[in-house]
């Protein structure tokens, strides 16, 4: 009986012992783990977000391997990247309007080139390794890219050493730690350098806008993660009907003076209409080409000529509010009373207060 | 978190696998495919880490018709609310944006103005005044607490922006306490800093602390997942000059002289009995918007004090005209824009392109068409360069023979915490976000 009853308490007590030892075990294997899983998605999420706070965030598990966190990291990079992409295009132009800003103030804290390119290529390094790409780059390089991984994102390696039955995590660890206290603008560099010898293509095709960054490749200029959109009118095709223009309209519309000159010179008429019965004296001054409507008055372009719809390029700089261009056509003989097949004088389609548009007449 | 979430530059857990030679060519072919892939992501942004953690309609679930209309969380207790803001990276601080000084308005109007949205080739941003300002954040019951901005603790430098407005929607047959949230702003140096994620978070754990559970509204970029997407139309009321800043081109084939008289319009308005809305209106105009708005899935709520918080005109803000029948003086149709400029960023000649944008606009008796050539008509004469318009309500049946063109900007509505079945098409929508 009492045989019994000690067999009984040696095996409890050996299962207590075990227990003790195993969940011992498990305590150091964690923290040497959790050491090494500081990555930089953890490091980010320290800015923005504490780990101690409840909430969606924190369900993850604090304890992943450190390739998953990174991999989000990456992902959340991504994802930073499409919800502010306003950031890049507009940086080149920041410079002009931020008169009242001291630089001083956004030192350390202002993003780089340098950072967008290395988050970018850090999210295509998760996107390739995720499609089992990475199976082809051999473990030594794969080792590299971490410990400047760890460089760039957290600084020299400062974890204590794991035990040496944890291959992977030494061999990491080593590779991180051997890097020493290079800077991580190097590690960055060297990382991009990488990656892009390995994958030359990686940025092809990523609109690579202004700055040389991944960001806002995808969708444009600033639209920013919520709020109104500012639309302009969408540039639609023109119909390509019977219109029909000819060299020397498209010169005087553009305001080519050498060219239009040539047309001229090689014996182009200087009131050839175009289906519209437009001369090329309309087009400069539907453009507002002073010169250009100097130029061709000075060659002979009538003043009155009318187009189909039997305006004048009087009627046109009225309409456009040529001012300069009016001016010149009144003192060039331009009439005041002609009507177009509307009725309308150039005068009744000036809204502004012309003097020389004033008809003498009435 | 299996073996297919790889890290950046981590040898696999199993390192067996990389000296499987078999495995190169394959990989070669597999390269285009990734960088492609890649691309994907980055462009069409088809994971949203941010927001498959948020209560809002997942694009996975957007075939789905079994899933029920209605919120998606239940209210948590008020007492489990977080009731200390959220971190913020350690250079800053959070400020709640007092609208009613003149110095906090002013610093909220300067950093809006420099950094504040823009089009898609950075030629405008929105110059929103800082009346409109006050208007747009000081509706009927608004919280204080709910304007909140970032500031740089050592200069104090006002650095982003986010606020949320109070508004009951209804949604079919319910009618719901919203938060309208917009103004997210972070200033252009301190973008991909990640703060809007923080911001959202905050203004959304400032909503729930009065109790609010929902809220809606709109961004340019597809997130999960918007209700219904819309579409900008743009009417030229000064179109030479819309085309010497870019906002419009003009084809090569086109005169300026035919497109100035193509948009020309006529010197005042046709309608007997269109006059400018008055105090006095607010019960008619409360009632007919009331009736109108009935008709779509998604709209406002009004009562009094809204229509006149959001519709009785204000200088240079809102304009709301209305048509009161010369014989009976019943009121009878009802229109109105909102004001919103833009600066023109690198142009010699203009600074600022003047935008009104079609707000509420109620026909009963006078042909919509009409009763919106109208409202054209008082918006050039108030020297508008261009009347902007979105295809929701009935706003389609008159765009394209009043002239208007369509925008290149598209722009999606969304509701956080409430799942909509199916994607209201833009005419069942009846509600604008300023």
């Amino acid at each position: 009986m009492a045989d019994w009853q000690q067999l009984l308490q040696s095996i409890l007590l050996g299962l207590i012992f075990s227990y003790l030892l195993a969940k011992l075990i498990s305590i150091v294997t964690s923290f040497k783990e959790d050491n090494l899983t500081l990555t930089r998605s953890h490091a980010q999420d320290d800015q923005v977000r504490p780990k101690s706070e409840s909430g969606p965030d924190s369900r993850d598990d604090p304890f992943r391997p450190a390739g998953v966190s990174a991999d989000l990291g990456g992902a959340q990079d991504v994802d930073s990247v499409i919800a502010e992409h306003g950031s890049v295009g507009n940086e080149s132009e920041a410079g002009s309007d931020d008169y009242s800003d001291d630089d001083d103030d956004w030192e350390g804290v202002e993003i780089t080139e340098l950072d967008e390119v290395f988050s970018a290529a850090t999210a295509f390094v998760a996107t390739a390794a995720a499609d089992r790409l990475a199976q082809k780059v051999s473990s030594d390089v794969q080792l590299q890219l971490y410990g400047l991984y760890k460089i760039a994102t957290e600084g020299p390696c400062s974890a204590p050493q794991p035990l040496a039955v944890k291959m992977t995590a030494r061999a990491k660890w080593q590779a991180w730690q051997k890097l020493g206290a290079m800077p991580p603008e190097e590690a960055m560099q060297k990382y991009i350098d990488i990656v892009t010898e390995l994958y030359p293509s990686w940025l092809a095709g990523l609109n690579v806008k202004s700055r040389g960054g991944d960001s806002d490749a995808p969708s444009s200029g600033s639209r920013g993660p919520m709020g109104p959109v500012f639309s302009t009118f969408a540039h639609e095709e023109e119909s390509a009907n019977d219109f029909k223009m000819d060299a020397i309209h498209n010169f005087a519309r553009e305001g080519e003076v050498d060219n239009l000159l040539k047309c001229i010179e090689s014996g182009v008429p200087v009131n050839l209409k175009d289906s519209e019965g437009r001369t090329p004296l309309h087009w400069a001054v539907d453009r507002g080409h002073l010169n250009m409507s100097e130029l061709l008055v000075s060659r002979n372009a009538d003043v009155n000529a009318k187009d189909n719809e039997g305006q004048t390029p009087l009627h046109y700089a009225a309409m456009c509010e040529r001012e300069a261009i009016a001016e010149y056509l009144v003192k060039q003989d331009a009439d005041l009373n002609v009507k177009d097949n509307d009725g309308n004088t150039p005068c009744d389609l000036c809204e502004s207060n012309w003097p020389w548009m004033q008809r003498p007449t009435e | 978190m299996g073996d297919s979430n790889s890290p950046p530059g981590s040898p696999k857990e199993n390192p067996d696998h990389d000296s499987d030679p078999n495995q190169l060519a394959k990989d070669d072919t597999a390269l285009e495919t990734i960088v492609r892939k890649f691309q994907d992501t980055m462009s069409v942004g088809k994971r949203h880490k941010f927001w498959e953690t948020q209560p809002v309609g997942q694009f996975k679930d957007k075939e789905d018709t079994s899933l029920p209309e209605g919120p998606i969380e239940p209210p948590t207790p008020l007492s489990e609310v977080k009731q200390e803001p959220y971190n913020l990276p350690s250079p800053y601080e959070w400020t709640t944006c007092d609208m009613d000084s003149e110095e906090t308005c002013n610093e909220v109007y300067v950093l809006l103005k420099n950094n504040y949205v823009e089009d898609d080739e950075n030629m405008f941003r929105f110059n929103y005044s800082k009346e409109f300002l006050r208007w747009a954040l000081r509706p009927p019951g608004f919280y204080r607490s709910w304007h909140i901005g970032v500031r740089a603790k050592a200069s104090k430098k006002l650095v982003a922006f986010i606020t949320g407005v109070p508004a009951r929607i209804r949604v079919r047959d319910e009618i719901v306490k919203m938060a309208e949230i917009n103004f997210l702003c972070v200033h252009k140096k301190l973008r991909s800093k990640r703060l809007a994620p923080v911001m959202i978070k905050e203004v959304t754990r400032r909503v729930h602390l009065e109790n609010i559970w929902q809220a809606a509204y709109t961004a340019g970029v597809v997130l999960p997942t918007p209700i219904t997407t819309c579409q900008y139309w743009h009417r030229s009321l000064n179109p030479k000059k819309l085309i010497d800043v870019g906002f419009s081109r003009l084809g090569a084939r086109m005169t300026m002289s035919r497109t100035v008289k193509l948009y020309k319009l006529p010197d005042s308005p046709a309608t007997p009995g269109f006059r400018k809305m008055e105090r006095r209106d607010v019960p008619a105009v409360t009632r007919l918007l009331k009736n109108y708005l009935s008709q779509f899935v998604v709209a406002p709520d009004f009562d009094e004090d809204d229509v006149e918080h959001w519709l009785l005109p204000t200088e240079d803000v809102v304009d709301s005209f209305l048509v009161e029948s010369p014989e009976t003086h019943e009121i009878t149709d009802f229109c109105s824009f909102y004001t919103l400029p833009s600066s023109i960023l690198g142009n010699q000649t203009y600074s600022t392109l003047k935008a009104a944008y079609s707000y509420y606009n109620v026909a009963t008796k006078t042909p919509l068409l009409q009763l919106m050539n109208d409202s054209l008509i008082v918006a050039k004469q108030k020297n508008f360069d261009v009347f902007n318009a979105l295809d929701v309500m009935e706003n389609e049946t008159f765009l394209k023979e009043l002239k208007f063109g369509p925008g290149d900007g598209q722009l999606h509505y969304y509701l956080y915490n409430y799942r909509v079945r199916q994607e209201l098409k833009p005419s069942e929508l009846g509600l604008v976000l300023l």
